[in-house]
C-alpha cells in the first residue's frame, strides 16, 4: 500500500472524468425526501456529494445485489419457450466514500457468491467497480466495527482509500485498480502522508474501540454449543420479524426467486430480497416449518452472522456497522445480544451440548 | 397500431351484466376496449381487482352493479358502495386520475345507460391517455 | 413509574398474569419490555418517549409470546384503541388479558430521543388525541400531563398533496414508493394486520407481486392500507418502523379522514361499535358514483 496526496480540486476533475466518460460515479448525499438522511446515489459532480457526514440508510450492497433484478426473460413462441439470459458483465462505476463497514461486507459476501456456484451477476458488478472507501470518523455508540475484527480504516474490499487531510485528501492506494484511477491525479509524496494517517486511524478507532471489545475466537464455537440456551426463549420478544434489519444490513444476502408473467407469453424471472427473519422463510411445501417461531428465528440470525458463516468461510458475517439496531421498529440490539451470550463464552452450556 | 385503451369492467352478474347484454341485443353501438368480468354481486368486487387491473396495464376500469335497494342479495351493493367511496378517495389521493375509474349503477333494463357508461368512459380515458404509472424501479419487460 | 412497577408486582407475584408487556430503557432508548419476574418489574416505565403500539405484541400469531401466557398490557388511549380492534374481529378476547392503560401526554415520534415535546418532536398524531384519559382498562395509572403541543407536519402535507394534480401526486408516491423493498415492516409493525397468510404472500392466485418494483410496491402499499380502512388506529407504527421512511402515516390519516367524514366514524375503544365498512346506511353517500 502507497500513499499519495490528491486535492479537492484534482479530486473533483476525475469525477468530472469519470462522469464524461460515462462511468456511473455513487456517493453518499443528501436524500432527496428527507435531508437529514443520507443515500448512495449517482452524482455528476463531487460537490454533489456529502462525503463523511453520516452512516448512508442503506449499505452499499444493492449496487452488487439489486433490491429486485431480471435474471432471466422468457418468452412463449411457436416452436417453444425461448429464454433469455441476462448479460453479467456490468457497466462500469465508480463508488467514492463509502464507509469501510459498507465496503468490507462486499468482501465478505464474496465467499459465499463463489462457494458451491460462482454467482455471474454479483461478480460481473464486483469485477467492474472500482471502490475508493473514506475513513470513517462517523462512528456513534451504535458502531462496533473494531469488535468484529474491522475498523473505521479497514481497507478490505477497497481499491484505494481517502482520508481527509489539509488541502485534501491522503489516498491510500491499495489494488491496481486503484493505482490505475488514481494515476493522473495524485501528487508525488508529499511530506509526512504515514504520520498524517497514523494520526487519522489512531483517532477514528479510538472512536468506535470503547463500545464493544474484540469478539474473540472461540465465540463462533460457544454459540453452537448454546445453541439450546434458554435466552433464546426471551431475546426475540420483541422482534416483528420485518426483516428491516437484513435490508440495512451491508453483509445480509439472502434472497428469493419469483417468476413474474407479463401476459400469457412473456414473463421474467427475477431475484428478490429477502430475509430469514419473516415468518414464512423456512416454510416447506409439506406445511411443516422448522423455524415457526421467532425465537428460532432471530436464532438464526445470530447463529448464521456468528458462528455458521465464521466456521464455514471464517468470517463473521457483520461488519458492526450498527445499522440493524438503529433501524429495528421493536428496539433489538445485536451488540445486546452478542453481549449476553458473551458472558457464557466461558460458562457451562445450557440446555444440553450439541 | 394506435393506441387503443384497455379498460376493464367489473360488474354484477344480475343487473349490470343483464343490462349489458341488452345492450348488445339491442344492437347499441358501443366503443370495443371494455373486458367485462362477470361477478356474483358488487360487493364481490374486491379492491385488489381494481388495483391489479390498473397494475397489469388497464388504462381505465368500470365497477357496475345493482341500484341500491335492488341487489339481488338484499344489501351487498350497500356495503360495496362503502369500500368503493374509500377505495376512490385513496385512489385519488395516490395519483390516478378521477376519469379513469368509474362506478355506477346500471339495472337488468337500462341498456342505454351502460352504453352511456362505455362510451362515456371510454372517451374519458382515451383523453387522458394511457395509464403509465411507472415509477424507475423494475419495469415491466 | 412507581404505580405502574407497583401494579406489575402485585398481578405478577399474584399469579393474575404471566407476563407484564410494558416499557423499558433500552440500549438505545425506550423500546417493548416482557416482564416475567415480579423482582424486573422495577424496569417498567412510562414516559414521553414511549411511542410504540404495544397492542401489536397480542396478535395470536405471536405464538412466543402467547406461550408465555396471560398477559398484562400496557396501552395508551390510541393503543387502547388497538386492542379494542383485536377485541372487535374476535382475534382476542376481553377477559384473556389484564389492560393497564396509562394517562398520557402526548410522546415523541422517536422513542430513541431525549427531546422535550415540542412541535416538531410530538408524533403528528397527538395534536388530536381525544383518549389522554383513556377508557378501556382493568386498571388506569398516572397523572394526566398537560396536552401535547400539535404538530402539523402531517396535516400540512395532507393538504398539499390534495392541492397537487394527478401527475404530480403520482409522482410524489412514486418517488417514495420506489424506495421500498417490501420488507413488510410496515404490516409486522401494525397491530391491526394479524392475518396468519397475507395476501401478499399467496402465491397462489399470485394477487401482488412479491418483487420491490414500482408497480407492485404501489399495488401492496394501496393493498395495506384499503385493508386498513375503518380498522387503522392512527398510531403511525407502520411510518415508524419503515427502514426508507416511506410516509405511510399520510395515507393512514388520509383514509381515516375519508372514512370520518363521509361515516363519522372514528377508531374507538369500544370494541361494541361496529368497524365502518362491515356496516351501512342507506342514505350513504353516493357522490362518487356517475
Amino acid at each position: 500500500m502507497t500513499h499519495r496526496f490528491i486535492s479537492h480540486e484534482k479530486l473533483s476533475k476525475l469525477v468530472a472524468d469519470l462522469v464524461a466518460a460515462n462511468t456511473r460515479v455513487i456517493a453518499p448525499v443528501h436524500a432527496h425526501d428527507d435531508a437529514e438522511q443520507i443515500d448512495y446515489l449517482p452524482i455528476q459532480k463531487l460537490e454533489d456529494a456529502s462525503l463523511g457526514v453520516q452512516l448512508p440508510r442503506r449499505s452499499a450492497k444493492e449496487f452488487f445485489l439489486p433490491t429486485t433484478e431480471v435474471i432471466l426473460q422468457y418468452r412463449c413462441e411457436k416452436e417453444g419457450v425461448k429464454i433469455e439470459e441476462v448479460p453479467s458483465a456490468a457497466k462500469p462505476q465508480v463508488i467514492l466514500g463509502p464507509s469501510p463497514c459498507d465496503v468490507a461486507g462486499l468482501e465478505i459476501v464474496d465467499k459465499v457468491m463463489s462457494w458451491d456456484y460462482r454467482d455471474e451477476l454479483w461478480f460481473g458488478r464486483r469485477e467492474a467497480t472500482t471502490i475508493v472507501s473514506l475513513l470513517c470518523s462517523m462512528a456513534d455508540a451504535t458502531c462496533f466495527c473494531t469488535a468484529v475484527g474491522l475498523g473505521p480504516d479497514s481497507v478490505r474490499g477497497s481499491d484505494a482509500m481517502l482520508v481527509p487531510t489539509a488541502g485534501g485528501y491522503v489516498v491510500r492506494l491499495i489494488t491496481p485498480k486503484g493505482e490505475a484511477l488514481f494515476k493522473n491525479y495524485v501528487s508525488d509524496q508529499v511530506d509526512a502522508l504515514d504520520a498524517r494517517v497514523d494520526k487519522a486511524v489512531a483517532e477514528a478507532r479510538k472512536r468506535v474501540e470503547a463500545n464493544m471489545p474484540a469478539i474473540p475466537a472461540d465465540f463462533a464455537a460457544s454459540l453452537e454449543r448454546n445453541f439450546d440456551h434458554p435466552l433464546w426463549k426471551t431475546m426475540a420478544l420483541r422482534c416483528h420479524g420485518c426483516g428491516a434489519c437484513a435490508s440495512v444490513c451491508p453483509t445480509c444476502h439472502c434472497f428469493d426467486i419469483v417468476d413474474e408473467h407479463d401476459d400469457s407469453e412473456r414473463g421474467v424471472r427475477r431475484r428478490n430480497w429477502d430475509s430469514c427473519q419473516t415468518a414464512r422463510f423456512t416454510l416447506h411445501a409439506s406445511g411443516h416449518n422448522p423455524r415457526a417461531s421467532q425465537n428460532e428465528r432471530f436464532r438464526q440470525r445470530v447463529e448464521h452472522k456468528f458462528s455458521i458463516y465464521p466456521s464455514r468461510f471464517g468470517e463473521i458475517l457483520c461488519t458492526g456497522c450498527g445499522r440493524c439496531s438503529r433501524v429495528c421498529p421493536g428496539g433489538m440490539n445485536l451488540a445486546e445480544v452478542v453481549g449476553e451470550f458473551r458472558k457464557l463464552a466461558t460458562a457451562a452450556p445450557e440446555g444440553g451440548a450439541r | 397500431m394506435e393506441w387503443s385503451p384497455k379498460i376493464v369492467a367489473f360488474v354484477c352478474n344480475w343487473c349490470t351484466y343483464t343490462g349489458a347484454d341488452l345492450a348488445g341485443t339491442s344492437r347499441l353501438k358501443m366503443d370495443p376496449n371494455v373486458r367485462v368480468v362477470r361477478l356474483t354481486c358488487s360487493s364481490r368486487v374486491n379492491p385488489l381487482f381494481v388495483i391489479k387491473a390498473f397494475e397489469r396495464g388497464a388504462d381505465g376500469v368500470i365497477i357496475s352493479g345493482c341500484h341500491t335497494g335492488d341487489c339481488h342479495y338484499s344489501t351487498g351493493n350497500y356495503f360495496a358502495r362503502r369500500r368503493f367511496a374509500i377505495l376512490h378517495d385513496l385512489l385519488q389521493f395516490m395519483g390516478l386520475e378521477n376519469d379513469r375509474i368509474t362506478f355506477s349503477w346500471v339495472s337488468a333494463s337500462e341498456g342505454n345507460k351502460w352504453q352511456q357508461v362505455v362510451n362515456e368512459t371510454t372517451a374519458r380515458v382515451k383523453a387522458l391517455g394511457a395509464y403509465h404509472p411507472q415509477g424507475k424501479v423494475g419495469q415491466a419487460q | 413509574m412507581k404505580s405502574l412497577q407497583e401494579l406489575a408486582f402485585k398481578l405478577l407475584s399474584e399469579g393474575t398474569v404471566k407476563v407484564v408487556i410494558g416499557y423499558e430503557e433500552g440500549p438505545r432508548g425506550v423500546r417493548p419490555a416482557f416482564i416475567t419476574d415480579p423482582a424486573q418489574t422495577s424496569k417498567l416505565i412510562f414516559d414521553r418517549r414511549c411511542t410504540q403500539n404495544l397492542a401489536t405484541y397480542l396478535n395470536p400469531r405471536r405464538k412466543h409470546i402467547t406461550a408465555l401466557g396471560k398477559a398484562a398490557v400496557v396501552v395508551k388511549g390510541c393503543d387502547a384503541r388497538a386492542v379494542a380492534g383485536l377485541i372487535r374481529e374476535q382475534q382476542i378476547t376481553r377477559d384473556s388479558l389484564v389492560i393497564i392503560a396509562v394517562r398520557c401526554g402526548g410522546v415523541l415520534e422517536d422513542p430513541t430521543s431525549t427531546a422535550e415535546l415540542t412541535a416538531d418532536t410530538t408524533s403528528p398524531r397527538c395534536g388530536q388525541c381525544e383518549v389522554r384519559e383513556p377508557k378501556l382498562f382493568d386498571h388506569l395509572v398516572g397523572e394526566l400531563p398537560p396536552a401535547p403541543p400539535v404538530n402539523p407536519r402531517r396535516s400540512e402535507q395532507i393538504a398539499a398533496i390534495e392541492k397537487m394534480t394527478a401527475a404530480d401526486r403520482m409522482d410524489y408516491w412514486n418517488q417514495h414508493l420506489d424506495r421500498c423493498i417490501r420488507c413488510h415492516a410496515c404490516r409486522e409493525a401494525c397491530p391491526m394486520c394479524f392475518c396468519v397468510e397475507c395476501r401478499a404472500e399467496r402465491a397462489l392466485p399470485q394477487w401482488v407481486d412479491p418483487s420491490p418494483t414500482s408497480r407492485a410496491n404501489r399495488a401492496w402499499t394501496m393493498m395495506r392500507v384499503m385493508h386498513q380502512a375503518g380498522r387503522c388506529v392512527d398510531c403511525m407504527e407502520c411510518e415508524r418502523a419503515c427502514p426508507e421512511h416511506i410516509p405511510l402515516g399520510l395515507l393512514a390519516r388520509y383514509v381515516a379522514d375519508s372514512v370520518e367524514q363521509r361515516y363519522g366514524y372514528k377508531a374507538t375503544e369500544d370494541p361494541g361499535v361496529p368497524a365502518p365498512l362491515g356496516v351501512f346506511r342507506t342514505d350513504d353517500g353516493e357522490e362518487f358514483i356517475r
